[in-house]
């Protein structure tokens, strides 16, 4: 078995483990892109009070802020097809990483949609009022006025959640997914050096968290000159 | 022209206008006088619509919309015809002083955007900031923000400008600049309903005074009519409340 922790295997994995970034990197895509886009729906739900709709929205926004990620993807990929299956739609045959990404892009509509909707509300309302006075209609003044500056508030909120969506990809391996945690452990199974491969993931998601901080940070002095 | 007709409004049991009347004239400086939560600022927000009035009528020109039966084209084509200037400017903040000028020109009018800019340059000359047209509204004093905003109703050529205490806000060493800009305005004859405390502006130039308290009218006249001679007793007691206050002499 050798030495407990050999450093040169961390560098000897790597390769290995850093080919199944692909996996992860689309984790984060479509958590990031499906979330933020049901994120709207439900912050819209939210900021317009819509009957009935609005509550469930609480509720489930609480729900998902509330339970931890694992145990929400626990609860789609078990209950999911049950409940499929009572409109007869069968999805037990499924890639588990569709499971995955759907749990993450449900995950993630929680998080961006009370970013959205608490960046839309913190635009003054004065803002509106003037943009009416001027004769813009309320999807103008929605378009022109209110969403520009929202954009501005939401974007390091937004930021801090993709990184925090990244690192949250790392459960995705608990249903067997074969991303870099997944190989990581399928590495450490197989040779007995558990620890090298799972310091070559830190590794990545340290320097993929710097990358993506640093980007938001340099995007937001460059969308956004004016703000404050 | 503006009609006011018998406008009504409350805020669940609280009746802020209980029937109120106004009429200016084209070309017409109102001001309107009035103790805190008198219900001035509401009025002048049921005339374009950012408040719904329950009950009464408005005219401005050729439209006539009543208050509580009004669609969205009307409400829209009243505020096309009215600009507003707020006790706390409300620039647009996402931007620069020359596109909140533009902004109501180009997105609400449809005007080409380099005529558009033409106006905008204008209209940002005659308030005395030919040099600002790139300045964001953080970078303006209370002062400089407040011309800009008066910039962006007249640039409208709408057929009133509701001015809400427009210099409430400001440090007193401002509030000179932004009077001075607003006897410009009048000055062209552009329609001005003007809430204000400034009691020199009032009376130097309105045409018309109006006093309001409890929601009404309570007076009406001339700045000379109203100033020296009112008839009502809670008029008598505003103003030397008012100049006692802000220790103006008339
Ligand atoms: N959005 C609102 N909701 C509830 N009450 C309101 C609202 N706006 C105004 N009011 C109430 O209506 C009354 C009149 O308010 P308004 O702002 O019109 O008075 P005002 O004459 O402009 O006073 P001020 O000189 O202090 O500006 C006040 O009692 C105020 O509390
Ligand atoms: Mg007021």
């Amino acid at each position: 078995m050798g030495k407990l922790f050999d450093i040169a295997l961390v560098f000897e994995y790597m390769p290995a483990i850093f080919s199944r970034v692909s996996v992860t990197l689309l984790i984060v895509s479509v958590s990031v892109v499906g979330g933020t886009l049901l994120g709207f729906l439900l912050a819209a739900v939210r900021l317009y009070r819509m009957p009935l709709l609005n509550g469930a929205a609480v509720f489930y926004i609480s729900f998902v802020r509330g339970t931890p990620v694992i145990i929400q993807m626990f609860i789609v990929y078990y209950a999911l097809p049950i409940l499929l299956s009572q409109v007869d739609i069968n999805i037990n045959r499924w890639n588990k990483l569709y499971f995955v990404l759907i749990s993450y892009a449900l995950n993630n509509a929680a998080f961006m949609a009370e970013i959205i909707r608490s960046a839309i509300a913190s635009v003054p309302v004065g803002q509106t009022e003037a943009a009416h006075s001027v004769g813009l209609s309320g999807f103008q003044a929605l378009r022109r006025i209110v969403l520009p500056q929202a954009f501005c508030t939401a974007f390091p909120a937004f930021g801090t959640r993709v990184v925090g969506a990244l690192q949250d990809t790392s459960l995705a391996f608990t249903l067997g997914i074969l991303d870099m945690l997944g190989q990581a452990q399928a590495i450490g199974v197989r040779t007995y050096h558990v620890l090298e491969g799972y310091v070559a993931v830190a590794l990545f998601f340290i320097a993929a968290s710097l990358l993506l901080e640093k980007g938001f940070a340099w995007a937001g002095k460059k969308l956004l000159p004016n703000a404050g | 022209m503006i009609r006011v007709r018998d406008a009504r409004k409350s805020f669940g049991k609280n009746e802020v206008l209980r029937g109120v009347s106004l009429d200016v004239k084209k070309g017409e400086v109102v001001v309107i006088l009035g103790p805190s939560g008198s219900g001035k600022t509401t009025l002048l927000r049921c005339i374009n619509f950012l408040e719904n009035a329950d009950d009464g009528e408005l005219t401005i020109g050729d439209l006539s919309v009543r208050f509580k039966h009004a669609t969205k084209r009307e409400i829209l084509s009243v505020r096309r015809r009215t600009a507003m200037v707020f006790q706390n400017y409300n620039l647009f903040n996402n931007k620069n002083a020359l596109e909140n000028v533009m902004e109501g020109l180009v997105t609400a009018r449809g005007i080409p955007v380099s005529e558009a800019r033409e106006t905008a340059k204008r209209e940002l000359d005659k308030v005395g900031l030919s040099d600002k047209y790139e300045a964001w509204p953080s970078q303006l004093s209370g002062g400089q923000q407040q011309r800009v905003a008066i910039a962006r109703a007249v640039s409208l050529n709408p057929e009133v400008i509701l001015f809400d205490e427009p210099t409430s806000a400001l440090d007193p060493e401002l509030v000179g600049e932004v009077l001075a800009v607003m006897r410009d305005v009048a000055r062209e004859g552009i329609t001005m309903v003007v809430v204000t405390h400034e009691m020199s502006f009032a009376s130097d130039i309105a045409d018309h005074v109006v006093f309001m308290d409890g929601g009404v009218i309570v007076e009406e006249g001339t700045p000379r009519e109203i100033f020296t001679r009112p008839k009502e007793q809670r008029t008598r007691q505003f103003l030397d409340r008012i100049l006692l206050k802000y220790d103006y002499a008339i």
